[in-house]
């Protein structure tokens, strides 16, 4: 009585849906996914040795940080502008993760950072030691990189 | 209070389960067994879409068999290079072929250099944009730092001057 006149016999709302090829489906999807996962998400750190010859194209309000360790816990952090150093800190603690706490502080508290802070940092420099491993050398890159000090060269034994 | 009738009765698909059970136990005991599909769809559909977020397009380095690479929390992604390891026992491998040892080849690079030229000068054959200098560095995160940066001395002279160091990303 409710079904208005001229829409023909109600159709069903209810419908069949093929399993065997939603399974196929799903299970070539699984394996593909399963072959193509990459369970170690490996990066980089970009490290820029060419910094030498870009020195001209560099601006000169820009300041130049020296990151010179001697010894796992002990840094030496020297600030130069054309190339005149003006400022020195010395960081020493027990620990390797100690120091690289305290450097993240320092370069915080002093405002180096990328262009647009307090002291822009146009070139960070570290010279690593036999005693320091690379691991040890990666970790305190990566406090300056997560201070947006992104031009990083590494200083080699020869003092290229 | 009435019920929904459909909390109550049984859909087709149940029906259909619980009478193939039925016709089971009428006869002799079958070998066939009984697969919840709603389950193992579900279980389809999870794995698919817990695999399909992580999937990752960018590509992929090959580690060299027991470098442990140091954690980084600042990573970059991974771009196409050659790929120059230095192992813990202090072995240098370039494109996973040994080169030799480290020591050696910092006091006389010339092994490196000629096989880093090959690369440069294969690059135009096999790539279509310019040779950009770049190149990926694994050492094992107990390698001395200054044994890297010798390393990577004699990558700035041969202009590989663009040094990605390989990490794990946290």
């Amino acid at each position: 009585m409710s079904r208005k006149l001229g829409l023909g016999p109600k159709r069903g709302l209810d419908f069949e849906l093929n399993l065997t090829s939603f399974i196929d489906l799903l299970s070539t999807c699984t394996c593909f996914l399963l072959i193509t996962a990459v369970w170690i998400q490996i990066g980089t750190v970009e490290i820029k040795q060419s910094h030498g010859t870009e020195a001209a194209s560099e601006p000169k309000d820009s300041v130049d940080l020296d990151l010179v360790f001697k010894s796992p816990s002990e840094l030496a952090l020297n600030l130069k502008k054309n190339g005149k150093q003006f400022k020195t800190y010395n960081l020493k603690t027990s620990t390797h993760a100690e120091l690289n706490e305290k450097l993240g502080q320092l370069v915080t508290s002093e405002g180096m950072g990328a262009e647009g802070s307090k002291l822009n940092i146009g070139v960070a420099t570290v010279t690593p030691r036999s005693t320091v491993n690379y691991g040890e050398l990666v970790s305190t890159l990566d406090i300056l990189r997560k201070n947006k000090i992104v031009n990083i060269g590494v200083l080699t034994a020869r003092g290229q | 209070m009435r019920l929904n009738q459909s909390l109550v009765t049984a859909n087709a698909f149940e029906k259909h389960l619980v009478n193939r059970r039925r016709k089971k136990n009428w006869g002799a005991r079958s070998t066939g067994f009984n697969l919840m599909l709603t389950s193992m769809v579900d279980m389809f559909s999870m794995l698919v879409v817990f695999l399909l977020q992580t999937f990752s397009s960018s590509p992929e380095i090959l580690v060299l068999k027991g470098v442990a690479l140091p954690d980084s929390i600042t990573p970059s992604i991974v771009r196409e290079a050659p790929v120059l390891s230095i192992a813990k026992d202090g072995y240098l491998y370039l494109d996973q072929k040994l080169v030799g040892k480290t020591t050696d080849i910092t006091k006389k690079p010339d092994e490196l250099l000629g096989r880093l030229n090959a690369i440069k000068k294969n690059w135009s054959t096999s790539h279509t944009n310019p040779f950009s200098g770049e190149i990926n560095l694994q050492a094992d995160k107990e390698v001395q730092s200054t044994t890297v940066s010798m390393v990577m001395g004699i990558l700035t002279t041969s202009q590989f001057q663009a040094i990605q160091l390989a990490v794990i990303g946290k």
